[in-house]
């Protein structure tokens, strides 16, 4: 089973803020899990909270995130860092910057997979250069948008169970989104599970098994896309 | 016809490993005074060097921009640039009155309206409050709402805005394109807006752009481009945006 369960999660910043409050959902493998929310509600928050990335000196996070039986939050931080490397991949948002512009992309590459023709295959997919051309590259020498394809191809090397996404699309044209979209659904049609935070309506009505809204502390129960947003009225005025 | 702005075959290249790079390639149009015009296409189109050109920061390779401004400005340009907010277009130390005061200095040598600032502040939906606040206590919608009342500031008569949609949550975007539509309205200001959401750029523009590997590939009215797209690549694009397309589909236009 492959059930990632949050339990009565709480976000507390600088032991005053309540970013969060009590957030529960349940995620089950084969499906496309979206959040959406307005600027500054905890989206990203949230998202981060999931494989212990916020900063403990900042935030305090209460409750419990159950993956294949563990509490990910109580985990000793080199078993979180195990996760983290081969079962929950996390792409983050302004791909430029997650990447270390003194690194050529070859060192982020031979991190996770050896399989040149995997990574062949999935550059050519996403309309990149050949490896021999992308590997010599710094990641400043790329636009927003080809960084944003290799943080994904990176995620999906890895060949993990879980991947989250903070705004993926942002910063791509909807060519490319079609693209990511085609390439999410395989990934979740195998039996895994992706959970992504977006502002862009239409990804998450196209993508999406299932929606919560999420506002003043507190996450919407999921519903599906008609439901959804047949429920709240976001999106029918752009 | 009352133009503000005549683009006539403009090229623009650079040397990329000793090879000469065709970034623009033969880019003419017109622009009429008041009026929305939309810039869209695929990422890496040269949408931004070309915006960058019309604001004069660039210099095309060859070609020639001219422009039919009401008022002659001496020390301020009167085509202003806003761009894309990365949380780096406002001085993080430095007060928001401290900076639209210098920017009202510059727009109005001789006389400053004492009245204008309000003016400008009440345009962009901006509280008075936030004048003693600094660049870094501002959000990223507050940062944006700042350097575009420091560019009415300087009484632009043309306002490019580069991807102004781009940081924004749903809502947001619905109410900066408003206040755009307003800015037209009340401050007589002609606008070119670069961005990838065509479903925005709907609502906003007049006209419309559409590039593909540094070309215009079609231009025509927002009205008639938006139902009747007749360029293979705008076809494209209108139907990338239901994000439905099969692989088969997106490869027909590989990336220039």
């Amino acid at each position: 089973m492959l059930n990632v369960l949050l339990s009565k999660v709480s976000i507390i910043k600088n032991s005053e803020r309540i970013i969060l409050k009590d957030i529960i959902f349940e995620l089950e493998r084969g499906n496309i899990y979206t959040i959406l929310g307005k600027n500054g509600t905890g989206k990203t928050t949230l998202l981060k909270s999931l494989t212990g990335l916020l900063d403990k000196r900042i935030y305090s996070v209460k409750g419990k995130v159950l993956y294949e039986s563990k509490d990910l939050l109580s985990l000793e931080a080199d078993e979180l860092q195990k996760i983290r490397k081969n079962e929950i991949k996390y792409v983050f948002q302004d791909p430029v910057n997650s990447f270390d512009h003194l690194k050529t992309f070859s060192y982020y590459f031979s991190l996770v997979t050896k399989d040149q023709e995997e990574i062949n295959r999935l550059l050519d997919f996403f309309l990149l250069p050949e490896a021999k051309k992308l590997f010599k590259m710094y990641p400043y020498e790329v636009s927003g948008g080809m960084a944003q394809r290799i943080s994904f191809i990176l995620a999906l090397l890895a060949k993990p169970k879980i991947i989250l996404l903070d705004e993926p699309t942002s910063g791509i044209d909807a060519p490319i989104v079609n693209l990511l979209l085609i390439k999410l659904k395989e990934f979740v049609g195998d039996g895994n599970l992706a959970l992504m935070v977006t502002q862009d309506l239409d990804l998450a009505r196209n993508a999406s098994s299932k929606i919560a809204l999420l506002s003043d502390c507190t996450l919407s129960p999921l519903s599906s896309p008609e439901e959804f947003f047949h429920l709240n009225n976001i999106g029918t005025q752009v | 016809m009352n133009y503000i702005l005549k683009v006539e075959n403009i090229f623009y290249s650079v040397l990329q490993k000793n090879e000469e790079k065709v970034i623009l390639n033969n880019i003419s149009f017109e622009l009429e005074k008041n009026s929305v015009l939309g810039i869209s296409g695929e990422s890496g189109s040269g949408k931004t060097t070309l915006a960058k050109i019309l604001a004069g920061i660039l210099k095309p390779t060859s070609g020639k921009v001219s422009y039919y401004f009401s008022r002659d400005f001496n020390k301020v340009s009167p085509v202003q640039i806003l761009f894309q907010n990365t949380g780096e277009i406002i001085n993080p130390i430095r007060e928001v009155g401290e900076m639209l005061n210098e920017s009202l200095r510059l727009g109005n040598k001789n006389n400053i309206e004492p009245t204008y600032l309000d003016t400008i502040l009440d345009a962009v939906k901006l509280s008075k409050s936030l004048l003693q606040r600094r660049g870094y206590e501002l959000s990223g919608g507050e940062q944006q709402r700042t350097a575009l009342a420091r560019i009415l500031a300087v009484k632009p008569e043309l306002l490019i805005l580069d991807e102004p949609f781009s940081a924004q949550d749903y809502e947001s975007q619905e109410n900066f394109l408003n206040l755009f539509l307003d800015l037209k309205r009340n401050f007589n200001i002609t606008l070119i807006c670069v961005a990838h959401n065509l479903r925005l750029l709907r609502k906003l523009t007049e006209e419309v752009i559409i590039m593909y590997n540094g070309e215009i590939v079609e231009k025509n009215s927002s009205s008639k481009l938006f139902a009747n797209p007749r360029h293979p690549y705008t076809k494209f694009l209108l139907k990338a945006e239901k994000y439905d397309l099969k692989y088969e589909d997106i490869i027909t236009f590989p990336k220039g």
